[in-house]
C-alpha cells in the first residue's frame, strides 16, 4: 500500500512540467522584462498557476497580450491575469505575442547568458523551479 | 536517333536559361503595405541632444516605431525584429537607414530614457519623445492610437499602442509593416533595399 502512495505522490508532483524558454535581455534602462516558457499539465487534475517568484525582480506577474484593430492597424497591449488555468493534458505557452511572465522591478540589470531561477506556485501548494537563460531575443 | 536529339534539346534548354536570366526584373513586389499615395510627414521631437526634425533626415530611409519603455513583450519584439533587419544590411546601406523609437509615454520616458532604450537594441538607433501635446499631434499624423490601461496609480499603468513600423522616404510615408510582418527579416530587408 505504501508504495502506491509514494507512486501517487510522485505522479502528483510531476503534474506540471516546464520547458524552459528564456528571460528577455532588455536595455538596462528598463526595469521590467519578460520570461518565456511552456507549461504542461501532465496530471489528471486541472492546474492553476497562482504566482511566481524570482530573486532578480521585486515581483512576477502574468500577462496576456491584447490585440485589437484600429484604423486598419494592429494595436497591441497587455492585460494582467490573476491566475492561469492549465487543463489536464493541456499546455500554456508563454511566448512573445501570447502570454508572458513579467519580471517587474529588476533589482539589477541582467547579463546575456546568465541563468535566472524562477519558482512557479500552483493553487494546490506545489511549486516548480525553472532555470531560464537570459537572451536578447 | 537518341544521340541526335540530345544536342538540340540541350541547346533549347540553354537558350531558355539564358533568356530567363536576361529577362528584365519586374518591379519589386513589396511585402509590407505600400501606400498608394505617399503621405508627406514631418515632426520635431526631443532627442537626447535636443530637438530632432524628421525632415533633417531626408537623405535616409527612416523606420519609425511608437511604443513605451515599460513594455517588455510587444515593443522589444518589434525592436529586435528591426535590429535583425538592420544588421542584415551592409555598412553602406546602414548609413542610409535610421531606426527611430518614439515613446508615447512622455510622462515616464524622458528623451534620455527613450534614447537609452533604443540604443539598447542597436547603438545607431535613436529614441525620441516630446510633450504630451506634441506626441498626440505626431501620433495623429501617422494614424497611431495609444491609450493608458490598467491604471494603478501615477507611474503605474500599461499602454496600448499601434504596433506598426512606419517607413519614411524623402519626407513621405511610403510603407508600413504590421507587427507580424516585421518579423520576416529577409522580406523586410528586401523591401528596404528596394527603397534604398
Amino acid at each position: 500500500m505504501r508504495w502506491l502512495f509514494l507512486l501517487l505522490g510522485s505522479v502528483a508532483l510531476a503534474q506540471a512540467v516546464a520547458t524552459p524558454g528564456w528571460v528577455r535581455l532588455v536595455p538596462p534602462v528598463v526595469k521590467d522584462t519578460a520570461a518565456y516558457l511552456t507549461l504542461e499539465n501532465r496530471g489528471k487534475l486541472p492546474l492553476r498557476l497562482v504566482g511566481a517568484e524570482t530573486d532578480v525582480a521585486e515581483r512576477v506577474s502574468f500577462h496576456q497580450d491584447h490585440r485589437e484593430h484600429r484604423g486598419g492597424q494592429v494595436v497591441l497591449g497587455m492585460r494582467p491575469l490573476p491566475y492561469l488555468d492549465i487543463p489536464p493534458g493541456g499546455r500554456v505557452e508563454f511566448r512573445p505575442g501570447k502570454y508572458h511572465l513579467m519580471l517587474e522591478g529588476l533589482k539589477r540589470p541582467l547579463k546575456a547568458g546568465e541563468k535566472v531561477a524562477l519558482v512557479l506556485r500552483f493553487q494546490d501548494g506545489s511549486r516548480l523551479k525553472v532555470i531560464l537563460p537570459v537572451e536578447m531575443r | 536517333m537518341k544521340g541526335k536529339l540530345l544536342l538540340p534539346v540541350l541547346l533549347v534548354l540553354a537558350l531558355v536559361g539564358v533568356a530567363y536570366l536576361l529577362l528584365p526584373k519586374g518591379p519589386h513586389a513589396f511585402y509590407g503595405t505600400r501606400l498608394l499615395n505617399p503621405k508627406p510627414v514631418d515632426f520635431t521631437l526631443e532627442g537626447p541632444q535636443g530637438p530632432v526634425q524628421l525632415s533633417q533626415l531626408k537623405d535616409k530611409l527612416v523606420l519609425i516605431f511608437f511604443g513605451f519603455v515599460h513594455c517588455p513583450d510587444v515593443c522589444p519584439t518589434t525592436m529586435l525584429a528591426l535590429k535583425r533587419a538592420y544588421e542584415k544590411l551592409s555598412p553602406k546601406e546602414q548609413e542610409r537607414v535610421q531606426v527611430i523609437f518614439i515613446s508615447v509615454d512622455p510622462e515616464r520616458d524622458t528623451p534620455q530614457i527613450s534614447d537609452q532604450y533604443a540604443k539598447g537594441f542597436h547603438p545607431s538607433f535613436l529614441g525620441l519623445t516630446g510633450s504630451p501635446e506634441t506626441i498626440q499631434e505626431v501620433a495623429r499624423t501617422f494614424g497611431v492610437y495609444y491609450q493608458k490601461t490598467q491604471y494603478r496609480g501615477p507611474g503605474e499603468y500599461l499602454v496600448d499602442h499601434t504596433a506598426t513600423t512606419f517607413v519614411v522616404k524623402e519626407g513621405n510615408l511610403v510603407l508600413l509593416f504590421s507587427p507580424d510582418k516585421v518579423e520576416e527579416t529577409e522580406k523586410v530587408v528586401g523591401d528596404l533595399r528596394a527603397l534604398l
